[in-house]
């Protein structure tokens, strides 16, 4: 008898044919020769336009280069050391930090909040619409929605100074205001994504079994202690999942963040680089000032960040997350 | 009694104020002149359409939208097909590689997009796909949320149907497109919604890639008109009433399948 079978081996073809007769190992090939033809189209986008890319960027940020120019010279380290010595790189990284720092976990509580206030609706009628109008936001285009919100943050005519006007609150000046520009931007963001993470706490909440939480309530149990101690360690799963999405995406905010803040205040990242954060910054460096290599070092050190946040948030899930 | 009644009515005036901004943009498009300023604030759309018309006919606008639709349609085609052969390969044929592709596909998926823009950018210089219509659409031909959702509807087809195929000389191609995509449908229209919101949604990769406004989509022509002439509040928000019409009307009839397929079909049960 040869080696007994390893579990690697079932798949590889060779493995597969032999014995069969000579028909059952062509078609046998054919399969595999199919099978490649097949994934072809979306393989050869994704390794052209993103594998490449990325493998890329691993180059470039280590040269000084230009892109109409066709050589490049190896500079190490000398595209980091020039950014560190850029003040505005700092200031784009706490830009950023500020950002995901507010905007994670107000968008995590608000959508369960919103889950939690949602759950069964399609049980009663038009249920299912407020449900649907909270989503509706994020399928709506950036750039259309942030015009709407450009005028709700109009210091003289916004609706936004209107309703703190009706509070009698003092009013601000919102995108114009050093202070409150990145903060409006976070306002839209919560705005615009809130409704998709709602989606998914809604799809999590729907997985716990209703006997669960009726026996809870049979045994008379308080809804904030059937709330800690039954539903946020059954839901802590999609609670994880939710922040790392909520933390990859606001750490790459670009599109709200160029419209809200460019037009007549002066530039995207404004006003005096209170809203540059890291992705406004890179396209700003590549695309605005031709500095293809500066801009490569910071890609390279957002990709890192972004993996290291990854990476973390999963150390810190598989001490805490709950999982069934 | 009380207690439901407040549930209903938070409910309510939340879901309204979600979707306020997106009326208002309807309230000042169709108000009338110098309606942004008036305070208090005008609550309900006039309708007055001469404005919207005017851009719609004079304009540029309808170029932009033109570009739009080009764009969206043909990048859903190019996605459904690029998604319904890798979606049948990883289900259902045997290869080396079937598993690792699986993972390369959750890889892309990682990929922060902001961090590879500038290396794209060079890839696009040197593929000639600057400053035309094929570098907005081949970049996005193949959806990674696409395979996976096809992979998953092949793998539930029974396994006689391929055998059936098989013994009748039906070859694979016409038997994906015959029979395997057609019993696929809810895969088909998922893809289908999530790529044309995405698609139509796109900002940041024209802004990048492009800077001839022949060829810009709707959303870039929105942003740099507002740079240019804020003020003009009614035509700004007439072109952006025809950059969300499409999103709103597709929305307003497909938003249980949308929600649902968001939801990885978890909602499912209760619908």
């Amino acid at each position: 008898m040869g080696e007994p079978l390893r579990s690697g081996m079932v798949d590889s073809p060779r493995s597969l044919t032999e014995k069969l007769p000579s028909w059952a190992r062509w078609s046998r090939w054919r399969e595999v020769l199919v099978g490649y033809g097949l994934i072809l189209p979306s393989l050869w986008v994704f390794l052209v336009f993103y594998y490449g890319p990325a493998l890329f960027l691993l180059y470039i940020a280590f040269f000084h280069w230009n892109i109409f120019a066709s050589q490049s010279t190896f500079v190490g380290f000398h595209n980091f050391v020039e950014l560190v010595h850029q003040p505005v790189f700092w200031q784009s990284l706490l830009n950023t930090a500020y950002y995901v720092v507010l905007v994670v976990p107000v968008t995590t509580l608000l959508a369960l909040a919103l889950a939690l206030l949602l759950r069964e609706a399609t049980r009663i009628r038009g249920g299912g619409i407020s449900r649907a109008l909270v989503f509706l936001p994020h399928v709506t285009p950036v750039v259309a929605t942030s015009i709407i919100w450009v005028w709700i943050f109009d210091p003289n005519f916004g609706l936004a100074n209107t309703v703190l006007r009706f509070l009698h609150l003092p009013q601000l000046q919102w995108l114009a205001s050093v202070h409150w520009a990145l903060p409006s931007v976070m306002i839209y963001t919560v705005w615009h994504s809130a409704g998709l993470y709602t989606i998914l706490f809604l799809a999590g909440l729907a997985t716990i079994p209703r006997q669960v939480l009726e026996a809870a309530q049979v045994d008379g149990a308080r809804s904030w202690f059937t709330f800690r101690r039954i539903l946020w360690p059954l839901i802590s799963p999609i609670t994880f999942f939710v922040i790392v999405l909520v933390s990859i995406n606001t750490m790459q905010t670009f599109s709200q963040i160029y419209t809200l803040t460019g037009g007549p205040h002066g530039g995207a990242g404004g006003p005096a680089f209170s809203t540059t954060t890291d992705s406004l910054l890179i396209y700003q460096t590549a695309f605005l000032y031709e500095h293809f290599s500066l801009a490569s070092a910071m890609s390279l050190v957002l990709f890192v960040l972004i993996l290291v946040l990854t990476l973390g948030q999963k150390f810190l899930a598989d001490r805490f997350v709950f999982y069934r | 009694m009380l207690q439901r009644v407040l549930i209903y009515g938070s409910r309510a005036f939340i879901a309204i104020a979600f979707a306020l901004p997106i009326y208002w943009v309807l309230v000042i498009a169709t108000g009338y002149h110098g309606a942004v300023y008036a305070l208090p604030p005008v609550w309900v759309p006039l309708f007055h359409w001469s404005p919207f018309r005017d851009v719609l006919t004079h304009t540029h606008w309808s170029r932009y939208l033109m570009n739009s639709v080009f764009i969206s349609a043909m990048t859903i085609i190019l996605v459904v097909i690029t998604s319904a052969l890798a979606g049948y390969a990883l289900a259902e044929l045997r290869f080396p590689g079937n598993s690792l592709y699986f993972y390369a596909i959750l890889g892309v998926m990682m990929l922060p997009q902001q961090a590879l823009l500038v290396p794209q950018y060079v890839m696009m210089y040197h593929l000639h796909l600057l400053n035309n219509y094929a570098g907005l659409i081949v970049p996005f031909a193949a959806s990674t949320s696409g395979i996976f959702l096809f992979r998953q509807f092949f793998k539930k087809l029974p396994v006689s149907y391929r055998e059936i195929a098989q013994l009748e000389g039906v070859g694979t191609l016409r038997y994906i497109w015959r029979v395997a995509v057609p019993l696929a449908r809810p895969a088909v229209a998922t893809t289908v919604l999530l790529t044309f919101i995405s698609s139509w949604n796109q900002f940041q990769w024209p802004l990048i890639m492009t800077n001839s406004p022949a060829i810009q989509p709707i959303e870039l022509a929105l942003s740099h008109y507002m740079q240019a002439y804020q003020a003009n509040w009614r035509e700004l928000t007439s072109a952006a009433l025809i950059a969300l019409a499409p999103i709103l009307l597709v929305f307003a009839f497909t938003q249980r399948h949308i929600v649902n397929a968001v939801a990885g079909g978890e909602l499912s049960q209760k619908d």
